[in-house]
């Protein structure tokens, strides 16, 4: 029935469609750019969602377990052997989306007799200077947003991920309206949980379409916080050591809160 | 790629390697056409590791050869391979920086995929499995490696942990001191009467004392060994030390070694 391309396209709207209610839920993503490198952060209950790809280059996901596996170990396998081959500073974010990953996904996506990937992801690479600092996010269909700026649209340090689009629009405005680049490690903690709540409330039918008032976000915080425990990770940007990630401790999310 | 289109994930990097051709399927171990008395048996150099009060310590000289020639007199071959353990290389250093460098990224795309450290066990046999893979040009003599692997065990029982190799990538655990290399006759005698009959036992020798015997250790063996550089005491080229402790690795300042050595050595 799909050779007729009416019907492929309806086809590829229906898949995008059933995707898109597969993710609708996911627990939103933030990566902040601050003083000293980049936070990632969410809420989960158990399942790991930050991960390490390379030495400068670390992965939020939201989506299908085993769909999240198989782009991880891509983008690992692909970081890996590329600074095997080359050398640790030729692996570039960049690369590894535009020409391995998007394509990836899309051809899963566009073929509609095989399974698509049920998944969306956020990336981030930590540069020598704030401004070298990369958030990428990559959706389901291979397409690519940045945070790069140009003639035509500020500069971003930041990236967010959500179940939805509104919920990550919704999370994007709240960030570039309260976000500084030169944010401490402590306010960059405080503001990613706000953001986090942003796009929680913005999450479902019933989800909030403009930001909510500064209580609405601290009462539901403190309801989230109460349900789920707190993910969050860092790429430091100080540059003793090659390995930029480390997943930050409880102990050090806590203080850093000032619980 | 081969996870993305369905393989299941691998957390071999060897394997990997292997899978895209960045590296030959194994070793060429093959009919050997050059008699075994041939066979190239010395390392031209000089490395040791003993345990001390601090950790281990790994120190390495700086001269490279080819034959008679001294090619290179700056060489570092006590590498960092991951936050706590070192790789300290006799041999080809073709052979070993290309194994250290395989081995680096074996730890850390296992760490990354598996999302857990590899055991202090599995990083041993890593680097054993290398030289098993590459025994076949040793047999066709070239590419011998003879490495000394320290390391930071923080497992059930938290202590440094010392190896020993030979070319075929058997693996011995010591308790107190290695050594390999062309001057590691001269050194295994030296740390071996420091141990026993020394003012103390080498596991409770404090930094400076450690430091003190690895540069008196090496330079005893440079004495005689001419494919081992010692300390070059007109250039001021001093040897390579590096310590493995519960904190990681330390590399110590060439201003440091050079201070111990002149109180004490020169």
């Amino acid at each position: 029935m799909i050779e007729e391309p009416y019907r492929w396209v309806e086809a590829i709207a229906n898949r995008a469609e059933y995707i898109e209610t597969q993710l609708a839920a996911g627990s939103p993503i933030v990566a902040l750019g601050y003083r000293d490198g980049i936070l990632f952060l969410t809420l989960g209950k158990t399942r790991q969602k930050l991960f390490e790809i390379y030495d400068r280059i670390a992965m939020g996901a939201i989506g299908h377990p085993g769909d999240i596996e198989r782009l991880r170990m891509a983008a690992i396998e692909l970081a890996s052997t590329e600074g095997f081959t080359r050398s640790a500073a030729d692996v570039s974010l960049r690369r590894l989306a535009h020409y391995s990953l998007s394509p990836i996904l899309k051809t899963a996506f566009e073929q509609v007799y095989g399974a698509p990937y049920l998944a969306r992801l956020v990336f981030a690479e930590i540069g020598a200077k704030q401004e070298n600092d990369l958030f990428l996010r990559l959706d389901y269909d291979g397409a690519i947003a940045t945070n790069s700026g140009n003639f035509a649209q500020t500069r971003q340090d930041f990236g967010a991920l959500s179940g939805t689009r509104q919920s990550t629009e919704l999370m994007e405005k709240y960030l570039a309206a309260e976000h500084s680049a030169g944010a401490t490690f402590e306010r960059a903690l405080r503001l990613g949980l706000d953001a986090w709540t942003v796009g929680h409330l913005a999450l479902g039918d019933a989800g909030v379409k403009d930001l909510p008032a500064r209580d609405k976000i601290l009462a539901e915080r403190k309801e989230r916080l109460r349900a789920a425990g707190i993910e969050a990770a860092v790429l430091e940007r100080d540059d003793k050591t090659a390995i930029r990630y480390r997943a930050l401790t409880e102990p050090e999310i806590r203080s850093g809160l000032g619980d | 790629m081969d996870a993305a289109q369905g393989g299941a994930g691998s957390d071999d990097f060897v394997g990997l390697l292997r899978r895209m051709g960045h590296m030959s399927p194994t070793g060429p171990i093959g009919p050997m056409a050059m008699p075994a008395d041939k066979i190239p048996q010395t390392q031209a150099t000089t490395i040791l590791a003993f345990k001390f009060q601090g950790g281990v310590l790994v120190a390495g000289d700086r001269r490279a050869t080819a034959g008679n020639t001294v090619v290179y007199d700056r060489a570092d071959k006590v590498l960092e391979i991951d936050r706590h353990s070192i790789m300290a290389i006799a041999g080809v250093p073709a052979t070993a920086w290309e194994m250290a460098r395989v081995l680096e990224h074996s730890f850390q795309f296992f760490r990354r995929t598996q999302l857990q450290e590899m055991s202090v066990d599995g990083k041993v046999r890593a680097l054993s499995k290398l030289l098993r893979d590459n025994f076949g040009f040793v047999l066709q003599g070239a590419g011998i490696v003879v490495p000394i692997f320290a390391t930071y065990d923080s497992g059930a029982d938290p202590a440094a942990r010392l190896y020993f190799y030979d070319a075929m990538g058997a693996q011995f655990e010591v308790a107190d001191y290695a050594a390999t290399g062309s001057g590691s006759p001269a050194v295994r005698g030296i740390l071996y009467y420091e141990n026993n009959w020394g003012k103390k036992p080498l596991a409770k020798l404090s930094e400076d004392e450690a430091v003190t015997v690895a540069l008196r250790a090496l330079d005893t063996a440079a004495e005689s060994d001419t494919a081992t550089g010692g300390v070059d005491r007109n250039a001021k080229i001093f040897p390579v030390i590096k310590i493995v402790s519960r904190d990681g690795i330390t590399t110590l300042p060439e201003k440091r070694i050079a201070a111990v050595f002149k109180r004490r050595v020169a």
